[in-house]
């Protein structure tokens, strides 16, 4: 196997809300107020090899997202290092840090909220390799003339604002604008969740073509099951801030082993399943706040039993490529 | 089986100042006791506002200019707003895609769904408070006492769409209309809802509209499928022959471009372009800009055919096979 691209070790990420002086005065008077701290993510290990697109799946406030920008270094994380290349990205300095931070760049879910509405297209594209000093000053407009063509964008737009764009477009300008630095990893947080269905096609075409063009690797964040099965290599589903079961696409989707990924894939409505009898998993997903303790799916689960309560079934190789986190995995 | 609900050459247009939006140009279709059929279209495709057509929800500058809407027989087009009033929330019911569009926040959830009994039937408090916790266990929602006392903040969106359900079955409507009701939903809640909603209209035989962008959602729910675009339904007909055989060009792409197991890892089918402007509609087939099979003929409009058991607007019906 080659050397991972990408490695997270043991990272965990918390968001803790702090009390103010109010709050600490309460505390002090006796109230039950206390410091409330999110487990968005929890000491979860992935790999991701030069070239391969991993497909992360969860359902809202499962921590996908936040994962996502732990490794665009958007968040520092808690715990665990995220290694770029071998190296931790969090030890390097210099332009050695320069580079690994410019490798990995991430695109947005929200085409309409990530694009700075009060600067051209050119700009939006342009500034970064301007001050990285990828190009100079005079070649940026040809630069960018390059990026936009690459993307599907007419360059005689340039002079636009976002406003100006529809949804589609303006997503291929938010990828122009990673592209613009010459990344070798893209994270795509929900890139084509807001799109409607004729433009997702056209997008996921575009990141198809461009990983052959550009042999890049992506972290492709979704909630949408036939989208990741259709573009991703590998497949990591997450459940509460932690990885329940990673695999290769085709052996997941065949076969899935961890009850939530079983019932994931049992829900998601598919073309080819008509007037079926919806049955889903009864419950709701557990607060980041308050997890239950030992397997967080416990309380869902039809598996459940004395032991998931009491403790953590970390992820465990089952074969090659294969891992899932559950006690009871073997039984159906 | 008797028909709930016709709609007749419905057309209701938006008189802004930059011009005539025409979001429902002309849509005939038909729906029976008991069915749900699925209404299919992107955005600005103007399947919500025939919804809100339905309801009689079409504010100013937007209004009904033509057509017929027939509920059980009686025309409800245009109709006056006491007419209407006694229509909705009691004959016809909507559920809407944020259920805080359909919650108050300042009120609780008993006060509101109480107050959707009692102003269509003159019951005491008491027994309506008890229909409403029926209503609400109906949906599977635990201790449902105790969620009537609940303000919406205090629900999860699940539940809250939950509650929104229980509130359009409360005075057993004869017809629903779901306006993309799970498309803020996760998907083990999306299955929940939708389980939910299938199982109240099969007890009930209400009919319902689900009005989505997701065919794969009404593969798996509706009985016909009515597929929009710019404005026009064009094409229409049982789900299996829509999903399985489509005839019109823009089906066919629609559901080239649902990535799926059979074409993993290979490019998807793109309908080029976007959906046209709709203060500037091309003449003729709103399609045939973005169309691989338009010829110089599709610039007149084309006329509703029947082929192959479905309605159809196309001057070229993909009859040979998925085009690609």
């Amino acid at each position: 196997m080659t050397a991972p691209l990408l490695e997270i070790r043991g990272v965990s990420k918390r968001f803790t809300k702090r009390l103010d002086v109010a709050g600490k005065i309460a505390q002090r008077l006796g109230s039950k107020i206390r410091e409330e701290t999110v487990h968005a993510v929890d000491a979860v290990d992935l790999s991701i090899a030069p070239g391969e697109v991993l497909g992360l799946v969860g359902e809202s406030g499962c921590g996908k997202s936040t994962l996502g920008r732990v490794v665009a270094g958007i968040h520092g994380a808690s715990d665990g290092q995220v290694l770029y290349d071998g190296k931790d990205i969090a030890a390097l300095t210099g332009a050695e840090k320069r580079a690994a931070t410019l490798a990995i760049q991430m695109i947005f879910q929200d085409p309409f909220a990530s694009l700075n509405p009060r600067m051209r297209v050119e700009d939006i594209i342009g500034e970064a390799p301007r001050v990285h000093g990828l190009v100079s000053a005079s070649d940026a407009s040809n630069y960018v003339d390059e990026v936009m063509s690459k993307v599907g964008l007419d360059p005689s737009l340039k002079r636009r604002y976002p406003h100006q764009f529809s949804g589609g477009q303006r997503q291929r300008i938010g990828i122009a604008r990673a592209l613009a630095v010459k990344p070798k990893f893209l994270v795509c947080d929900e890139a084509i969740a807001a799109l409607d269905v004729s433009i997702q096609a056209q997008v996921i075409n575009l990141f198809m073509d461009l990983r052959e063009e550009l042999g890049l690797t992506y972290l492709f964040i979704s909630h949408d099951l036939s989208v990741v099965e259709h573009i991703a290599d590998r497949v990591a589903i997450m459940y509460l801030g932690r990885i329940v079961e990673s695999a290769p696409t085709e052996a997941l989707f065949a076969a899935p082993k961890h009850p939530y990924t079983k019932a994931l894939l049992a829900e998601a409505p598919r073309l080819d399943q008509r007037k079926r009898d919806f049955a889903p998993i009864e419950g709701e997903i557990p607060s980041p706040l308050d997890p239950p303790p030992g397997c967080h799916f416990n309380p869902r689960c039809p598996l459940a039993r004395a032991d998931c309560r009491e403790a953590r079934q970390m992820l465990e190789t089952i074969s090659p490529g294969r891992a899932v986190a559950c006690h009871h995995w073997t039984e159906t | 089986m008797s028909d709930v609900l016709q709609v007749n050459a419905l057309r209701t247009h938006f008189f802004t100042h930059a011009g005539v939006v025409k979001a429902v140009d002309g849509v005939d279709f038909t729906v029976r006791k008991g069915e749900v059929m699925g209404l299919v279209g992107e955005s600005g495709s103007g399947k919500s506002i025939t919804g809100f057509s339905i309801l009689g929800l079409i504010d100013p500058p937007g209004r009904i200019v033509d057509g017929s809407i027939r509920f059980n027989g009686a025309e409800i087009a245009n109709a006056p707003e006491p007419e209407l009033q006694k229509l909705r929330g009691n004959r016809i019911a909507m559920i809407f895609q944020d259920p805080m569009m359909t919650l108050n926040p300042v009120l609780r959830i008993d006060t509101q769904m109480i107050e959707a009994i009692l102003a269509h039937e003159d019951i005491p408090r008491q027994t309506a408070w008890e229909r409403s916790r029926d209503a609400l266990g109906l949906v599977g929602i635990p201790s449902p006492e105790e969620r009537l006392r609940a303000y919406p903040h205090q629900l999860s969106g699940g539940m809250r769409q939950r509650v929104a359900i229980a509130t359009a079955f409360l005075n057993r409507p004869d017809l629903i209309i779901a306006d993309e009701p799970t498309t803020a939903l996760d998907v083990t809640i999306q299955a929940q809802i939708i389980h939910e909603a299938q199982k109240l209209t099969r007890q009930t035989g209400t009919a319902m509209i689900w009005i989505t962008h997701d065919l794969a959602v009404v593969a798996g729910l509706a009985d016909h499928i009515s597929v929009m675009y710019a404005g026009r339904i064009v094409e229409q007909g049982a789900t299996d022959d829509v999903i399985d055989r489509p005839l019109h060009p823009y089906t066919v792409g629609l559901l080239g471009s649902v990535p799926s197991a059979n074409k993993r890892g290979q490019r998807l089918y793109q309908i080029e372009g976007m959906t046209p402007n709709m203060l500037a509609m091309p003449t003729g087939c709103a399609f045939a800009p973005r169309c691989r099979a338009a010829t110089p003929g599709c610039d007149t409009a084309p006329p509703i055919t029947d082929i192959d058991g479905r309605h159809l607007r196309c001057h070229h019906p993909q009859t040979v096979g998925v085009a690609s």
